[in-house]
């Protein structure tokens, strides 16, 4: 069967294609940030539990303190992007979410659990004790099984060659197992979470915890710990990647594509500057390149699936509505700014709201 | 047609929409109302300068911070997830018009976020003014979140204006937009009164729960008061065939409505209690019950909401099976294998048959039929009807049950969805008239009744009544049951039909020999009888009288009534008619040819 035949129609988009490619390349990087520090931090807080001294104790304190918010936040911030590619590229993502419906109705719970887990560790601290060890391996076994989830669901939706199986397996069993870039794109991404928690972690300790300097610098040392070494591994893990990509993708990143050979030689320079900074603690010289370098990746990204889509569909192709409506854009906006005003105006409040609860 | 379908035969996802959209809704609505509960108990508080109340309002925010803000975001997704996998083609149609409807309601989300999570840990460190600030930001930022996502929800059962237009805002402020606002707003502030008791009840100062427990109850009675009038307005403002299903003609709405006023009758009566009660009376029991019947009756609501925009997705313009309302004509001529594209059967042949018919079923009917599971079950629904009767049910499928949606594709794909359900599930011989033996008025129970009552359960039902009865029963079907479509058949069918029904509490006997006259002639004679006869006495009564005759002895009889009982005229049909009429009463009464 030719794979093409399979595609859904797409459906007209209310606005020129570019509106949303903008505002999906825009949100995605943060979900990205946001998910990372949970990841990282999590493995942070485990690591700090494992490390002797109270210093590590008071660190796992703390991110058990911040760990329920990243939760949020990764959710929050996951909707954004999610939405915009419903928008873009829903025939193909509606197609592979079908065809591993049980696994992604899975996320939901997982996440509930793991989320609650969580907060049973923030707010149950003290009695957890070292049983606080299970909780936190159970909530990375959780998150990173999400992680694998979303990694099959947007490498199977760029690959209609293997949508063929759903004839003989419709109850949304399928995986894309079978699809060699999988394995390397899952490791790369969680790698990379790992390590860019770590960064997370650091730069939180050298800020919020500056007040307790040891339990700061046990924060600053696991941290950039964490973030250099898995660094370096996602480096070797991104290369395996770029040798499972299909010749037609890969010809891209080799030269075929100016644009996406300049993202890839940006790429590797930065992350190889920030692999520097990390292995010399210098935390916020590794922020200020890592959260550039989760742009450039997420673009790369998107240069994998344009590549990997070009024989089936392309965004150029699809239709827009005749009658192009401004209007709700700029709803959006307005409401995106207010909302941003609103959020810094609440913040502004919290730093100068005392440390001590008034008696 | 466009998409795959997740196909689990006995799981269906309407079900599981149905469920995940019910707990959302319980917890979300709860995330609203129970912003303006925080904010106006924490305001209690300070104006009566109490402490326990101002550490109940904190107990109380960790609470909705762990349900809401976990429980009631993730089952926000849910739904998305779930809608997305159930019906893709709807989903996309949403998404594409109403993006930034969603993405300014992923603004308000965030603020809801930030602003719940400063409110709760900032309680007795920030100044009181500002924190009551930060609690209203919350309120308004749920509240809009509520506003956005209604417009979106409501456009599904009321599309409006937006069908022709197109225009996002006519689609958002649609004829239902501002009843179902006011409606779920109340709604939200019930809930958040109900919720309260679930805290109230673990304060341990006697007084002050009773306090609290009060106050919360005056909060949902209120609301709840104040949601009748908003309902009621909403009823009022749906289209007319929306309205027809909810005033009965749906027999799932019919169920809900019966579950909702139920719990609206219990909640009330405990609200009004609990308000009521002395401080030692034991709350815990009544307050799990009080969120019971709150979830009653919004369930309720939800349910016929969602039922009520039958037999589609979007009302007038998709149907539940992801079929948009404007390709079913083009589908009709070209078929519908021709242009699905993820079927492998592109026509059918007699090879392919039950193959085809099975990927019809998948891609028309599995969006609300599961095979042999719980809810809505294709081989149950269709067990009494025969091949010969599915036929002709599927071709006039909406018009006879307006909320399915009619079958989409050419009449030798309509053969094979029938061949499918009739013989690859009921396994029922694939012959003409296979099942009806040649009886007419059994052919037409199955081809118009049988889907939603099989013989079994009507004879019952039946027991007792007059053939007369059921005649004109069958001229107002409605009255008996507003769930029943009227039946439009010619009289002739009416009167073989309830020949039929009658006969399922009368049995006649069935003489092999006996060839059974020719059904049409038959169904001539009945209407006949009907026309002529049935005013002074029905078929029963005169069955005993007839007990034993042979049929040349009821057609001789048809020409001299008047000999046999002076108060009978005589009858005035040509010999073919007495010939039917006789035929006919000979069928019925067992006499012999």
């Amino acid at each position: 069967m030719n794979p093409a035949t399979l595609i859904p129609a797409a459906d007209p988009l209310t606005l020129p294609w570019g509106w949303f490619q903008f505002l999906l390349m825009l949100t995605f990087p943060l979900h990205l940030l946001a998910m990372n520090a949970l990841v990282g931090t999590s493995l942070a807080a485990l690591a700090a539990h494992l490390l002797p001294g109270p210093p590590y104790r008071r660190l796992s304190h703390e991110l058990a303190k911040a760990l329920p918010f990243l939760v949020a936040f990764t959710v929050n911030l996951g909707v954004a992007p999610l939405l915009f590619l419903n928008v873009l590229y829903g025939n193909l993502f509606y197609t592979s979410t079908i065809l591993m419906g049980l696994f992604w109705l899975a996320v939901i719970p997982l996440v509930i659990i793991a989320y609650y887990l969580l907060y049973l560790y923030d707010f149950r601290f003290r009695q957890l004790g070292n049983g606080a060890m299970f909780v936190l391996l159970a909530v990375l076994a959780l998150l990173l099984t999400v992680g694998f989830i979303f990694s099959n669901n947007m490498t199977m939706m760029i690959a209609p060659a293997g949508w063929g199986r759903w004839f003989t397996t419709p109850g949304g069993a399928l995986l894309n197992l079978a699809d060699p870039t999988l394995l390397p794109r899952y490791l790369h991404m969680m790698t990379g979470a790992l390590a860019v928690g770590g960064l997370c972690v650091a730069l939180y300790a050298r800020i919020a915890l500056k007040g307790d300097p040891e339990t700061a610098d046990a924060g600053v040392r696991l941290g950039m710990g964490l973030f250099s070494w898995l660094s370096l591994l996602q480096v070797v893990v991104g290369l395996w990647f770029l040798t499972t990509l299909s010749p037609a993708v890969l010809r891209l990143f080799m030269g075929g594509s100016g644009s996406a050979t300049a993202l890839l030689g940006v790429g590797l320079f930065m992350a190889l500057a920030a692999l520097m900074a990390g292995f010399r603690h210098q935390v916020g010289l590794a922020a200020g390149l890592t959260l550039p370098l989760l742009y450039v990746m997420a673009f790369m990204r998107d240069t994998v699936r344009t590549g990997a889509l070009a024989p089936y569909f392309s965004l150029d192709k699809v239709p827009v509505t005749s009658q192009v409506q401004w209007s709700p854009l700029v709803l959006f906006l307005v409401t995106l700014v207010l909302g941003l005003a609103v959020i810094a105006w609440m913040l502004g409040k919290v730093a100068t709201c005392p440390k001590e609860v008034r008696p | 047609m466009n998409y795959p379908v997740w196909f689990v035969p006995t799981f269906g996802g309407g079900l599981l929409i149905a469920l995940v959209a019910i707990v959302h809704v319980f917890v979300s609505h709860f995330a609203v109302g129970g912003g303006l509960y925080l904010v106006l108990t924490e305001r209690k508080a300070l104006r009566e300068k109490s402490a326990a109340i101002m550490a109940f309002v904190r107990k109380h925010t960790r609470f909705f911070m762990l349900l809401t803000m976990v429980f009631g975001g993730l089952t926000g997704v849910a739904i998305w997830f779930v809608i997305s996998l159930i019906n893709p083609a709807a989903t996309s149609l949403l998404i594409h018009t109403f993006v930034f409807g969603w993405a300014t309601e992923w603004v308000f989300f965030l603020v809801e976020i930030v602003a719940l999570f400063i409110y709760f840990y900032t309680f007795g460190r920030m100044d009181d003014r500002n924190h009551q600030l930060i609690g209203w930001i919350y309120f308004g930022a749920a509240w809009l979140s509520l506003f956005l996502i209604n417009g979106i929800i409501d456009f599904m059962l009321t599309p409006g204006d937006w069908i022709s237009t197109h225009d996002f805002w006519s689609g958002f402020f649609n004829p239902t937009f501002w009843p179902a606002l006011f409606f779920r707003s109340f709604m939200s502030f019930m809930l958040a009164g109900c919720y309260g008791f679930l805290t109230a009840t673990f304060i341990e100062d006697a007084a002050l729960r009773h306090r609290m427990i009060r106050y919360s109850g005056i909060w949902a009675l209120a609301s709840l008061i104040l949601s009748l009038p908003a309902g009621w307005w909403y009823l009022s403002v749906l289209p007319a065939p929306a309205a027809r299903l909810v005033h009965g003609a749906s027999p799932t709405i019919a169920r809900a409505s019966t579950t909702g006023a139920f719990s609206l009758a219990l909640l009330s009566g405990l609200l009004i209690a609990l308000i009521l009660l002395s401080p030692k009376a034991r709350t815990r029991v009544l307050t799990a019950l009080v969120m019971i019947t709150a979830m009653g009756y919004l369930g309720a609501f939800e349910w016929t909401r969602e039922a009520a925009r039958r037999p589609f997705v979007i009302n007038g313009v998709m149907y539940s099976n992801g079929l948009p309302v404007s390709e079913v004509s083009r589908i009709d001529q070209e078929g519908f294998l021709q242009n699905a594209r993820w079927v492998q059967n592109k026509e059918v042949t007699p090879a392919n048959r039950l193959e085809a018919g099975r990927e019809l079923f998948l891609h028309q009917c599995f969006a609300c039929h599961t095979i042999g599971g719980f809810n809505n079950d294709i081989i149950a629904r269709t067990r009494n009807m025969s091949f010969t009767a599915l036929r002709g049910y599927l071709a006039t499928i909406h018009d006879k049950r307006y909320f399915m949606p009619p079958f989409a594709g050419t009449d030798a794909e309509l053969q094979a969805l029938a061949a499918y359900i009739a013989g690859g599930l009921n396994h029922k011989p694939l012959t003409e008239a296979a099942g009806a033996g040649g009886d007419h008025g059994k052919e037409l129970f199955e081809a118009n009744c049988a889907a939603c009552h099989g013989a079994d359960i009507l004879k019952p039902i039946l027991a007792g009544w007059t053939q007369e009865k059921i005649r004109t029963g069958l001229d107002r079907l409605p009255s008996l049951n507003p769930a029943m479509p009227d039946y439009t058949g010619p009289p002739v069918d009416k009167d073989a039909l309830a020949g039929y029904l009658v006969s399922l509490n009368h049995p006649r006997p069935q003489t092999a020999a006996q060839p059974a006259p020719a059904a049409p002639a038959a169904a001539k004679g009945a209407g006949l009888f009907a026309d002529n006869c049935t005013a002074c006495h029905g078929l029963d009564q005169i069955k005993p009288a007839l007990q034993g005759w042979p049929r040349a002895k009821i057609r001789t009889a048809l020409d001299k009534l008047s000999a046999l009982n002076p108060a009978m005229p005589d009858y005035g049909g040509t010999a073919a008619e007495k010939d039917a009429v006789a035929d006919y009463l000979a069928q019925q009464t067992g006499g012999a040819q």
